[in-house]
């Protein structure tokens, strides 16, 4: 579970202060709301949407592999575990709403897990309700703790590894994580609780009543917050920490050898919120780099090569990212890596963010 | 990369005034103040922190969203064994409040119940009296192996209104049902009081608030004959063991943010720290974690207002004035001396005096807390009210979230609050739509 770092918040935070003058608040910004409504419903909804199917994929995996415990059946698991990240890291450029407000996001993907605990309950000989799963920190469910059980460490899970007891726990704990994804989409098309639903509030910004987003440029101020902070987390969050440490246990999708993935798609996320389209789940609509392009062609080119040279540069670090932080020899590739993340925060706050919201 | 950009800020906090001024954006934190109306607006460190400064905010960053875990764990342990939630921020969501939820889904429960006897001896001089295996509060949850204390079921009950013109508007009433581990439910002789968690931005500014400054304020006898009273609660400072002015928490029952900190961390997580150690003098928190949390909630910044050119706004906060809210939610405060120097000597608009006012039965407790009666409750600061549900979405208002927006916020005021409420309640439904703006230009 992250939030905006404190490094991005100062840069945010100094960003809007310096554009106080008065006079400039009457100068146009981004004015038009169709950009933050196919931001909502060809973007964050879809994404949202293919998160809810592929947890559910993984489910029904996890209990084929419960069922049938076999080096088939738990490369299929594991298959389903890595396409349902895919989603999850993609939607993790637009962090806000329900997924923060409703817990669904430490409900997902806690980590570190906590052993002490998970061991304790697979060796208790407790019922694996649904109520006593939802009565588990999150750091023994979600995620995290289903890679674990799937992958073991550093991938070396075999199907005839796996206890009884384990593929019971697996499956109970993917219910909960299906349950959860299934909510956290339902949230933004649904009403919940007599509330409307929250796609209703942010495509709906600046219109009257609307108590989140009474204008539209605070909508627009959350699409860009949403992206730099993505752009700060990967860089001085995910990479840096465990880095700077040489400690994989803080890396992110450490027993899935999966983090490069993960930071890839993350980029992949801001990608798609400034695109206004997510390729994986086929739609699209008027991107907020359109309305760049049309004002400042030059600046549309470089937020898009940015974003091109970040996902190339993580994607050159010698995988697996574990050992990577570890080892001097993978130093340059991860130095490029961050500095391409932090280049391209650079142009969103510098650059984009005076022009769209002024 | 931090220190050249802190520059700027002071920088810019020239072309900013006080309230009132046309056309001048109205500092609400002072020099602490950022401008941004997204749901990131209560989570930016103040703008005017040293570099050291900023470093232990971030610290404090981190350990506000550390995730405890039961005993014994390399990272964060300490947690339970019975608590109500497992990370500061679980409550406190994006530094703001908390949904009114209790139970075992995903929130874990943000909304959390005091309890306490009507006589016994209290755990400190003046404060309230704990029950017998509950303490002064319900812990809904446990580490796996323990039981928790009891379940907490929230319930509303429908209740209807008109407006003086006619319009009609429901208000809805929480029925809180406790039932005991032992499935008993908890007798109707505990006192007890309902609440979610308040927004944690810009307290360190309310911490630096002179004490003469709030009984210059106070009016316990309502000396003025102006129907509004307004009293200091005083409160057991625990590592002074001695009596303190009451700030934090909704009766102010904790005088500083380091012992609201480490209260939180023990009442509502089950970690215990020097403040609250365990009964052998033991405790699990590192005191620089504590105080690197406590530090994170005195530096956080204080949004700017919103809005000011609209009319409706303008004209809504004319209202405010002319309605009587303003005789609580008083517009401004000065801070004093502070070795932290970012929040010396400001001036800033947290529309509070941070007093006790009775505000009626319907808002009533029934709990005692040192010098709160049943029926009063601090002023809470209305800064940053107008985002409340852009850091929450759904967000419910007053103590316990009944409020489902600011209009009902308003209705439930009684008490000495009764002639402002009417006041509101009465007036054209343009007007009533203009204060309403105001407060969400906050």
């Amino acid at each position: 579970m992250r939030s905006l770092s404190g490094a991005a918040a100062v840069a945010l935070a100094t960003s809007l202060v310096t554009a106080c003058v008065p006079e400039e608040h009457v100068l146009p910004g981004l004015d038009d709301p169709q950009i933050v409504i196919d931001f909502t419903d060809q973007v964050v909804v879809p994404t949202y949407a293919l998160l809810a199917e592929r947890v559910d994929a993984l489910h029904t995996s996890a209990e084929a592999l419960a069922q049938a415990p076999s080096d088939a059946t738990l490369a299929a698991a594991q298959r389903a575990w890595i396409a349902a990240r895919v989603p999850w890291e993609q939607s993790e450029g637009f962090l806000f709403g329900p997924v923060n407000s409703f817990g669904y996001d430490p409900a997902l993907d806690s980590w570190p897990v906590n052993h002490t605990d998970l061991d304790a309950v697979l060796a208790s000989d407790a019922a694996l309700t649904p109520e006593l799963i939802a009565n588990l920190q999150e750091n023994q469910k979600g995620f995290h703790t289903a890679e674990y059980l799937i992958f073991g460490i550093a991938r070396s899970k075999t199907a005839a590894a796996l206890t009884a007891r384990e593929l019971e726990y697996l499956t109970a704990i993917t219910a909960e994580l299906a349950a959860v994804a299934n909510a956290l989409a339902n949230s933004w098309t649904t009403s919940v609780d007599g509330n409307p639903p929250y796609r209703d509030l942010l495509a709906g910004a600046g219109e009257d009543g609307n108590t989140a987003y009474p204008s539209l440029s605070a909508a627009v101020q959350e699409l860009l917050d949403g992206m730099v902070g993505i752009c700060d987390e990967v860089a001085n969050g995910k990479i840096a920490d465990p880095w700077d440490e040489h400690d994989p246990d803080l890396v992110e999708s450490q027993f899935a050898l999966n983090s490069i993935a993960d930071f890839q798609d993350n980029l992949r996320s801001v990608e798609n919120v400034y695109t206004g389209a997510v390729p994986s789940a086929g739609t699209a609509g008027r991107g907020l780099g359109s309305w760049v392009a049309e004002r400042d062609a030059a600046l549309d080119a470089r937020v898009r090569s940015g974003l091109t040279a970040a996902i190339t540069a993580i994607g050159a670090i010698p995988p697996p990212f574990s050992i990577a932080i570890t080892d001097d020899a993978a130093d340059d590739e991860l130095e490029a890596a961050q500095l391409a993340v932090r280049a391209l925060q650079a142009t969103l706050e510098g650059e984009l963010q005076p022009l769209v919201l002024r | 990369m931090r220190a050249s950009s802190l520059l700027l800020v002071l920088g810019c906090t020239a072309c900013l005034d006080g309230i009132g001024e046309p056309g001048v954006l109205p500092l609400a934190g002072g020099a602490t103040t950022v401008i941004d109306r997204s749901s990131n607006a209560y989570s930016f460190p103040a703008p005017n922190l040293s570099d050291e400064e900023l470093d232990l905010h971030l610290e404090g960053d981190v350990a506000f969203e550390a995730v405890f875990v039961s005993p014994p764990a390399t990272i964060n342990p300490g947690l339970g064994p019975v608590f109500n939630n497992s990370a500061c921020n679980r409550c406190h969501v994006r530094d703001g409040r908390g949904l009114p939820v209790a139970g075992q889904g995903p929130l874990g429960s943000p909304l959390l119940v005091r309890v306490s006897a009507s006589d016994g001896k209290a755990v400190v001089p003046g404060g309230p009296v704990p029950v017998p295996g509950l303490g002064l509060q319900v812990q809904d949850h446990a580490i796996f192996g323990a039981t928790p204390e009891a379940q907490v079921e929230l319930a509303y009950d429908e209740v209807s209104g008109r407006y003086g013109d006619g319009e009609p508007y429901t208000l809805r009433r929480p029925r809180i049902s406790i039932t005991l581990a032992n499935g008993e439910p908890l007798s109707a002789a505990v006192l007890s009081s309902a609440r979610i968690p308040p927004p944690v931005f810009g307290l360190g500014l309310l911490e630096v608030v002179p004490d003469d400054a709030l009984r210059e304020l106070a009016d316990p006898q309502d000396g003025d004959g102006d129907g509004i009273s307004g009293r200091v609660n005083e409160v057991w400072h625990r590592a002074e063991s001695t009596t303190r002015v009451g700030r934090f928490g909704w009766k102010a029952s904790e005088p500083t943010l380091l012992q609201q900190a480490a209260a939180a961390y023990a009442n509502d997580m089950g970690v215990t720290s020097s403040l609250f150690p365990e009964e052998d003098g033991s405790y699990e928190l590192a005191l620089e974690t504590l105080t690197s949390a406590a530090f994170y909630t005195q530096t956080l910044a204080v949004p700017a207002r919103t809005a000011l050119e609209d009319p409706d706004v303008q004209q809504g906060e004319a209202l405010f004035v002319d309605v009587g809210c303003v005789a609580c939610h008083v517009e401004t405060l000065e801070t004093g001396e502070h070795e932290i120097d970012a929040l010396a000597q400001q001036r800033i608009h947290a529309y509070s005096d941070l007093l006790l006012h009775d505000v009626g039965f319907d808002l009533a407790d029934g709990r005692t807390d040192y010098f709160a009666s049943a029926m009063e409750w601090r002023t809470a600061p209305l800064w940053g009210l107008g985002l409340a549900q852009t850091v929450l979405p759904y967000a419910g208002l007053l103590h316990d979230g009944r409020a489902r927006d600011l209009a009902e916020a308003i209705l439930w005021h009684g008490g000495e609050a009764e002639r402002a409420k009417e006041a509101f309640r009465t007036l054209p439904a343009s007007e009533r739509a203009a204060l309403l703006a105001f407060l969400r230009s906050l």
